[in-house]
């Protein structure tokens, strides 16, 4: 049972509370609303995640096949030597865009994938099977861009979502019942006073008229 | 804003990565290192994702988490499978879901 706040039982404070009650409310039904609606749009962003999620790992496996027959063939050390030489200087756009208010991360990438020419190895030493490491792992990080953003979506809808709910909560398990609780309290204590005004002005009336 | 790359994991992660052009790296080694490292990667303004592996996020354990929880919009942080393809039993995404729905809820596959 809600505790009923401590309110002075006047007919001013019946008032001012009615009016709370009705201001809890609406907010509830707007929160609740928008619970409704980020729901929708989360499950939108996981169903899109499932399907980028399944497509990147497969091509990450992918990668990391090519790498590992390129460390067989070519070494170890040339790979990496390789890997320390080439062009590091990917760029991706990042913005942000609104869904509801929340900020979440819209990723732009110019083209991942680059020629042999434009990795920045030397071609003389190096083998084919570092260039379909390199291509491989490019496609690869092109999906996980894709992913990053679809999961950072997620998170910063997932986390409003919990904010909602709780402040949905608040209100329809803690203060609506509260202020109820309270206004309840109100209308039996006017009624009763009224009641012992009755009976008093009744005993008045009477002692009245024995007097007489 | 254009942002660059960031990878953290074991050596062929780092090394595959690197090839295609992700610019900063570092190569797990001591959980101290590697934390002081990635807090370095959230700092920074120039990066917009990190990539780490399960393994290592792991390694890293509730520090990573308490990270991930404190990090800002940017940058990203998304979590890769290493070359043994290892991916944590517990899908965070189904946590997160039965955390705020409520319900787990199994997402149906296309056409599965």
């Amino acid at each position: 049972m809600a505790v009923a706040l401590a309110v002075p039982p006047t007919r001013m404070e019946l008032l001012k509370l009615r009016q709370r009650v009705g201001l809890a409310q609406r907010g509830h039904d707007l929160l609740k609303e928008k619970m409704d609606a980020l729901v929708i749009e989360f499950f939108e962003v996981v169903k899109r995640i499932q399907e980028a999620r399944a497509k990147a790992l497969e091509q990450l496996s992918v990668a990391h096949r090519a790498l590992s027959m390129c460390l067989a063939i070519m070494g170890t050390l040339e790979t990496k030597q390789a890997s320390k030489e080439a062009k590091r200087e990917l760029q991706m756009e990042i913005s942000t865009r609104y869904i509801m208010g929340i900020a979440v991360p819209a990723v732009e990438v110019e083209e991942v994938e680059r020629n042999a020419l434009m990795r920045g190895y030397g071609l003389h030493m190096t083998s084919s099977l570092l260039d379909r490491a390199s291509r491989e792992f490019e496609r690869a990080l092109k999906f996980l861009i894709g992913l990053a953003e679809l999961e950072g979506s997620a998170f910063a809808i997932a986390r409003e979502l919990e904010k909602t709910k709780r402040r949905v909560n608040a209100l329809e398990y803690i203060l609506i019942p509260r202020l109820k609780e309270a206004l309840k309290f109100i209308m039996m204590r006017l009624d009763e006073m009224e009641r012992e005004n009755f009976t008093r002005l009744k005993r008045i009336k009477a002692m009245l008229e024995e007097r007489e | 804003m254009s942002f660059k790359i960031a990878v953290v994991g074991d050596q062929d992660t780092v090394t595959g990565f690197a090839l295609a052009g992700a610019t900063y790296a570092h190569i797990y080694m001591t959980k101290e290192e590697t934390l002081g490292k990635l807090g370095e990667f959230l700092a920074s303004d120039e990066i917009g994702l990190v990539l780490i592996t399960h393994r290592v996020a792991e390694e890293l354990g509730h520090e990573f988490l308490w990270m991930m929880q404190t990090k800002r919009l940017l940058p990203l942080v998304l979590r890769i499978p290493d070359k043994t393809g290892y991916v944590p039993k517990v899908d965070e995404l189904r946590e997160i879901i039965k955390r705020t729905v409520g319900v787990e809820i199994m997402v149906r596959k296309e056409g599965g």
